[in-house]
């Protein structure tokens, strides 16, 4: 590149939004699901609780019950809404691989879109959880300087979590 | 004096001294709850006799510590053996190398020495730090520390690209002479000081007051109930008297240690540039030295209040790749930097910042209408109670706001030149980030489907020393800029590797 005083043509440049997104696997959706019911199940069994109590243990002339209706509302209404970005999101959720970088693509209402460059890599990281290892799934963390740049792409079958690992680490190393 | 750095060696003896102090310091610090609980209560030869067997301790320990202490350079790392009871051997690649920092404590001035410390980038913990060092062997070491670099070549630093220049040797330079920078005399010390947010410092120094007299209350509520009754009323008037010159004092006090902590901190303060990097020189009781290569530098910001646009100063913050986390990186401050020193200052780091080549980009419209309806929630509070003052109050200020949101939104702006890119924002307290697209470690698209619809976003640049965002962009433009960002860093990339610096 000239030092002296390069033109700058903005459109120039290949686009990202062309390339197509590859899907994590389904089996992540699955998990995710889970996940969600575990922590709906927890929270609504702390909330109910005290009616559950009062099923057991009837004091009788005690009415301090409405007002508990709110946090039961409040925390129906935003499960839905986790829901609905879990189901919506995951089909948007995905990775693609160009020449030089890799972009990573996640949510339905928070939309996120990630690119990091290959040159930038410090290091890649395969990790698994106890519910990921019972589904065969991988998740890729990917790290970079700083911190602020590094990208987790969860959910990935066994077999494509090392092929990608691949890609990155010779695409890193040139 | 011993040039050989390639047996393991010790530091100067004076360093026991140091690493005495420092220790002593250290416990005392992180035990001086005990301490004062010990001041309050009854001490008899007991107590006195087991807080200096503590410090005897904290002491001997010290002195093990340094007779223990061995540093060196071997082929391709700066090597450290340390500890107590576990020995542990540090290994340092030149690579990873962030700056070299000279240090001097009072008693380093004293003796002649120097504290060397070197930060490396990435895992916080495992910078080195040696407290005695002759000034000439420090000079010594590095000059070694840069011979062994170059002749190693280890110039494949994967995190950083720079842009045609040297990449690892540039760390440590010779001594010569470079353009002088920022130089800050007593007069502009004192107006460095006197613009410092006195606020702060008054509460500040209010925290170091109330933490020097915590658990007095006791002591002086007892002394009250002691006094007759007549007396205690007097003493309670005239503390009531005494609010507004309190008050006073409170302020008084904000802008004396305003101008203290401006003394100390920037005393002498003195910067040179040259090809290479940046040499900073500054404090009172600690002198810093700082030496910043410029392909280490990932951000750059400047800000200023009205009050320092007044006096023509802005404030210069250099940051580093950081540690994960956001702690450690290195990151120089320096105040006063005058307009034609900036301009210095860019063309070297940003020798494409033109104005000529600039493509400039402003948030979406929408953004102005939602900045004033955030700076508008005060007055629901008002109109909850519609009273004709509080009607009139509550439209006084949308007017208000309504004009300062205006001057906020339009001084958001992005400049795009070849490889930097500017981030302005702001126009009471302003501030100014440059970046370079050739070291981005990722970039970002993100909105949510609300602005989705909109086709509006925001664009965040991941560089090692942070995050920093151009929020509420246009889609077609945010694309374009995110794009033209990637190409931009591979081609930097390319270029590196094309001309056989790359690995091998």
């Amino acid at each position: 590149m000239a030092q002296a005083n390069p033109e700058i043509h903005l459109g120039d440049v290949p686009r990202l939004e062309e390339v197509t997104f590859l899907p994590v696997s389904r089996k992540y959706l699955r998990m995710r699901l889970a996940m969600w019911g575990a922590v709906q199940l927890l929270s609504f069994g702390f909330v109910l609780a005290p009616f559950v109590a009062k099923a057991f243990v009837d004091s009788g002339e005690f009415d301090g019950f409405s007002a508990w209706w709110w946090p039961v509302g409040a925390l129906s209404t935003l499960g839905l809404l986790w829901l609905l970005e879990e189901w919506k999101g995951f089909e948007r959720r995905g990775y693609a691989v160009r020449e030089w970088d890799i972009t990573y693509r996640t949510g339905w209402f928070f939309r996120n879109t990630t690119t990091v460059p290959f040159g930038m890599i410090q290091h890649s990281e395969l990790s698994q959880g106890p519910l990921s290892r019972a589904l065969g799934l991988n998740h890729l963390k990917i790290f970079t300087a700083g911190g602020s740049g590094n990208l987790r792409i969860a959910g990935l079958e066994e077999e494509e979590a090392q092929q990608l690992r691949a890609v990155i680490e010779v695409r890193t190393q040139r | 004096m011993n040039t050989d750095f390639s047996v393991p060696r010790m530091q100067h003896p004076v360093g026991m001294a140091i690493l005495v102090v420092k220790f002593c310091w250290k416990a005392i610090s992180s035990f001086w709850p005990i301490l004062i609980g010990l001041s309050l209560a009854e001490v008899d030869w007991r107590h006195y006799l087991a807080i200096s067997l503590v410090f005897i301790g904290v002491a001997a320990s010290a002195i093990v510590y340094y007779l223990r202490f061995r540093y060196h350079v071997a082929s391709d790392a700066l090597i450290v053996e340390r500890g107590l009871i576990q020995r542990e051997r540090l290994q340092i690649p030149f690579d990873r190398i962030q700056a070299v920092q000279l240090f001097q404590g009072p008693i380093q001035q004293l003796a002649g020495l120097t504290g060397v410390r070197v930060d490396t980038a990435g895992s916080s913990g495992s910078e080195l730090e040696l407290v005695a060092v002759r000034r000439s062997e420090a000079e010594g070491l590095k000059e070694h520390l840069r011979r062994r670099i170059e002749s190693t070549h280890a110039s494949a630093s994967s995190a950083l690209v720079a842009e045609g220049g040297e990449d690892t040797g540039a760390i440590f330079h010779q001594d010569k002479a470079g353009t002088p920078l920022v130089a800050l005399d007593f007069p502009s010390l004192m107006k460095v000081g006197l613009s410092q947010n006195h606020l702060r410092s008054a509460f500040i120094s209010l925290a170091v007051v109330m933490s020097f007299f915590q658990g007095m209350e006791d002591r002086v509520v007892a002394w009250l109930e002691g006094l007759p009754f007549a007396v205690q009323a007097l003493i309670g008037l005239t503390t009531v008297l005494l609010i507004l010159p309190g008050i006073m004092l409170f302020l008084l006090a904000g802008v004396v240690t305003s101008v203290v902590l401006a003394v100390l901190r920037y005393w002498r303060l003195n910067s040179t540039l040259d090809d290479e990097g940046l040499k900073l020189e500054m404090g009172l009781f600690k002198r810093n030295v700082f030496e910043v290569p410029f392909q280490k530098i990932h951000l750059t910001e400047w800000s200023s209040n009205w009050v320092r646009r007044q006096l023509g100063f802005e404030t210069l913050r250099i940051r580093q790749a950081q540690a994960e986390g956001g702690a450690g990186g290195l990151r120089v401050f320096i105040p006063a930097v005058e307009p034609a020193h900036r301009a210095a200052m860019e063309s070297a780091l940003y020798p494409d910042l033109l104005p000529e080549t600039a493509r400039e980009f402003r948030p979406a419209g929408r953004l102005r209408w939602l900045l004033w309806l955030i700076a508008l929630l005060p007055t629901t509070a008002l109109t909850l109670d519609p009273s004709a003052g509080n009607l009139i109050a509550a439209l006084l200020w949308s007017g208000f706001v309504f004009w300062t949101s205006g001057r906020r939104f339009r001084s958001l702006r992005m400049a795009v030149h070849g490889d930097a890119v500017v981030l302005e924002r702001g126009w009471f307290w302003r501030t100014r980030v440059l970046l370079k697209m050739s070291q981005l470690q990722g970039v970002e698209w993100k909105r949510n489907a609300l602005l989705e619809r909109r086709e509006i976003g925001h664009l965040v640049f991941h560089t090692a020393a942070g995050a920093r965002s151009f929020r509420y962009m246009r889609k077609l433009e945010g694309l374009q800029v995110r794009d033209f960002a990637l190409h931009q860093l591979h081609q930097a990339r390319w270029a590196l590797d094309g001309q056989g610096r790359g690995r091998p």
